[in-house]
């Protein structure tokens, strides 16, 4: 079923070339174009945005219209999504200012008002900043080390070659398993005794504890690093579809080494992608709560307790529910940078880049 | 013609190319063959750290569904995130059209809040939604906490701006003309919709249902903490059997990884199958 998928369409994630490097914006896809093309040309070209900017202002984009708007069309969405993200945002916000625990919780409303106590205390436990520390350190770490694995596995697979599908499939399924499978199978892998050890014994690293003291840190990695590489892998290789294949043609004239092309000619043009990548990636390993809970277990080891985990087990393990969503919060402040940069990069608009096809031609 | 242009967009030399492939290829498959060969194997040989099992036991397969209450789990799993897929994917079509096709104040914001949704922590979600359902249980006398309602509920939080904005990244592929055209020939903008939009967007529907399914199939947090042994998800189902087990002399490690396998195979046949389709929406970011 793999092979069939693979092999028949040899191209899961790079089909029409041509079409993609003639509009590397990706925005012309015809009737027959996916979801996946739109987001992956969509995401792709981050760098081109902030030119569209001023074009967007004067002209809209063809498609988007003001007349006979349909706007209660919105309104199933709207309503439902104002019922489960808007109040609970909201209530959330509210207790994160209440000194709320178990024993004022049944009658939440009327617990103490305690102001900005909670965010206090939160930033002046050491619990918080050493989560924050772990967390921060982990997700660099991951993001960092998936970077070159990504974008070599996209170089080795961009050219076709016998068995090319099947080896995409492949390199789609450490991302693709659900992260409490891939918890749970690296638990046994790695506990002492386990397959993991004898394996490192046989390549010369002592054997030890991975699941606990301050080799855990060094397990959380290392299993994330397994389980997210293929995003980098698959957004470089998204980018090097729209490289024009004029650029290969002119960079063999000159004689270019292989080196030398990947160095001026590639590389430069995956840094949108690629940049779009790391981002995504801190962002996915900082609020990461299943692979740290179902690795590690709760309570966690010291040195692996991140922040997901720590609010978590703050309000449903101690109770302090205030102080959690206070934890929470600040953990929001956290991603806050990366998050903003993220949706400045992102191509939001449909017709910016309708204005800004049409002014490239 | 082709032979030249695969020589001249090669980017790594063959023999480099070739580690890069075998390299990855043992770092994934040996994880996932590990699991494989250790749900055959027994608990002891599992426990010593043996990679291949001795002889092969298919036994674990049969008793999973005793030892552990798996089948309810994967019921649970299955009725939920089977729900909050369909109705993602149905509201997703209205919202998502009016995005993609109208211009209106606010529409950008509504654009950047769909994907900035995506990186809200759960556990911010999940406290206010564990204080509301403990107060309508306290109020109304209604208990939600422990029913698949509420897991219902919290998983739609994230799988509907994330179908939605699956389905915007859809429907901005299909020709405006089409719309246009009915609506000069006098259409009504929910006939359109339903007779022009809905008949051209079922890949992008089955996406959006695709990722909302497995955003509820994958999440161990709120149902860790909303669900009761009856209503446990199969996510669950699989933590505290490894959990629980503990007390005895050796776990059932061949158990636990058979487990292991039959939770994750619904979902890498889907990606699998629909690979094409769901790349791009992968690396968006709402499902991991």
């Amino acid at each position: 079923m793999t092979t069939g998928a693979g092999g028949n369409t040899p191209v899961p994630v790079s089909r029409r070339p041509e079409t993609a490097a003639a509009e590397p914006v990706g925005a012309a896809q015809g009737k027959r174009s996916t979801a996946g093309d739109a987001v992956a040309g969509g995401l792709t070209t981050p760098a081109a945005v902030p030119e569209a900017q001023p074009a967007r202002k004067s002209k809209r984009g063809r498609g988007v219209t003001r007349r006979q708007r349909p706007l209660w069309m919105l309104a199933p969405g709207g309503t439902l999504m104002t019922i489960v993200i808007v109040v609970p945002l909201a209530v959330a916000l509210y207790i994160s200012l209440l000194d709320l625990d178990q024993y004022t919780f049944r009658e939440w409303t009327s617990a103490p008002f305690k102001g900005f106590a909670n965010y206090l205390e939160a930033v002046r436990s050491a619990d918080l900043v050493h989560s924050i520390v772990i967390s921060v350190s982990y997700a660099l770490l991951v993001t960092v080390i998936t970077l070159p694995i990504g974008v070599a596995a996209a170089l080795a697979t961009q050219n076709a070659f016998a068995g090319r599908g099947l080896v995409r499939s492949v390199f789609l399924v450490p991302y693709v398993l659900p992260a409490f499978v891939t918890g749970t199978v690296w638990h046994i892998i790695l506990q002492p005794g386990g397959v993991g050890n004898l394996l490192l014994g046989h390549l010369g690293v002592p054997n030890g504890l991975w699941l606990n003291g301050p080799r855990s840190f060094w397990a959380l990695v290392i299993v994330q690093t397994w389980a997210s590489w293929p995003l980098i892998y698959l957004l470089t290789l998204a980018g090097l579809q729209s490289i024009d294949v004029t650029m290969h043609e002119a960079a063999a004239l000159d004689g270019a080494g292989w080196w030398a092309k990947l160095r001026y000619v590639i590389l430069p043009h995956l840094g949108g992608p690629i940049s779009l990548g790391l981002l995504i990636s801190f962002l996915h390993n900082v609020n990461n709560f299943t692979l740290p809970y179902v690795l590690f277990g709760v309570p966690s080891p010291h040195d692996v307790e991140v922040l997901p985990v720590l609010t978590y087990v703050e309000s449903f393990q101690n109770f302090r529910f205030g102080l959690a969503a206070a934890m929470a919060v600040w953990s929001l402040a956290l991603i806050a940078i990366p998050l903003a940069v993220y949706l400045r990069v992102v191509r939001l608009d449909v017709g910016s880049d309708e204005s800004q096809r049409r002014a490239r031609r | 013609m082709k032979t030249r242009s695969a020589t001249v967009t090669r980017l790594l030399p063959r023999p480099l190319q070739i580690t890069v492939v075998v390299l990855l290829l043992v770092v994934v498959l040996g994880p996932v063959s590990y699991v494989f060969f250790a749900s055959v194997n027994s608990d002891l040989s599992v426990a010593a750290g043996d990679f291949l099992p001795h002889r092969l036991d298919f036994g674990n397969y049969a008793r999973i569904w005793s030892t552990v209450d798996l089948s309810t789990g994967l019921m649970n799993s299955l009725i939920v995130a089977g729900t909050v897929a369909v109705v993602c994917a149905l509201v997703s079509v209205g919202t998502g059209y009016v995005l993609v096709r109208f211009a209106f104040t606010g529409r950008v914001s509504i654009l950047r809040a769909l994907l900035a949704l995506q990186s809200i922590p759960g556990t911010l979600i999940l406290l206010p939604v564990f204080v509301l359902f403990a107060s309508v249980a306290n109020v109304l006398s209604v208990q939600i906490i422990g029913t698949r309602w509420a897991l219902f509920i919290t998983y739609l939080t994230f799988a509907l701006p994330f179908s939605t904005w699956v389905m915007v990244t859809y429907l901005r592929g299909l020709p405006a003309e089409l719309d246009e055209a009915a609506r000069i020939d006098g259409a009504s903008s929910f006939r359109i919709l339903r007779s022009i939009v809905l008949p051209l967007s079922w890949p992008g529907l089955v996406v959006s249902a695709i990722f909302a399914f497995l955003l509820g199939w994958n999440d161990v947090l709120f149902a860790s903490v909303l669900t009761n042994p009856q209503t446990r998800t199969a996510a669950v189902a699989l933590t505290v059997f490894g959990v629980t087990q503990e007390g005895g002399a050796i776990p059932p490690y061949g158990q636990l990884m058979a487990a292991a396998l039959v939770c994750a195979a619904p979902v890498v046949v889907l990606y699998l199958a629909f690979q094409r389709y769901l790349v791009g929406g992968l690396t968006t970011g709402g499902v991991k």
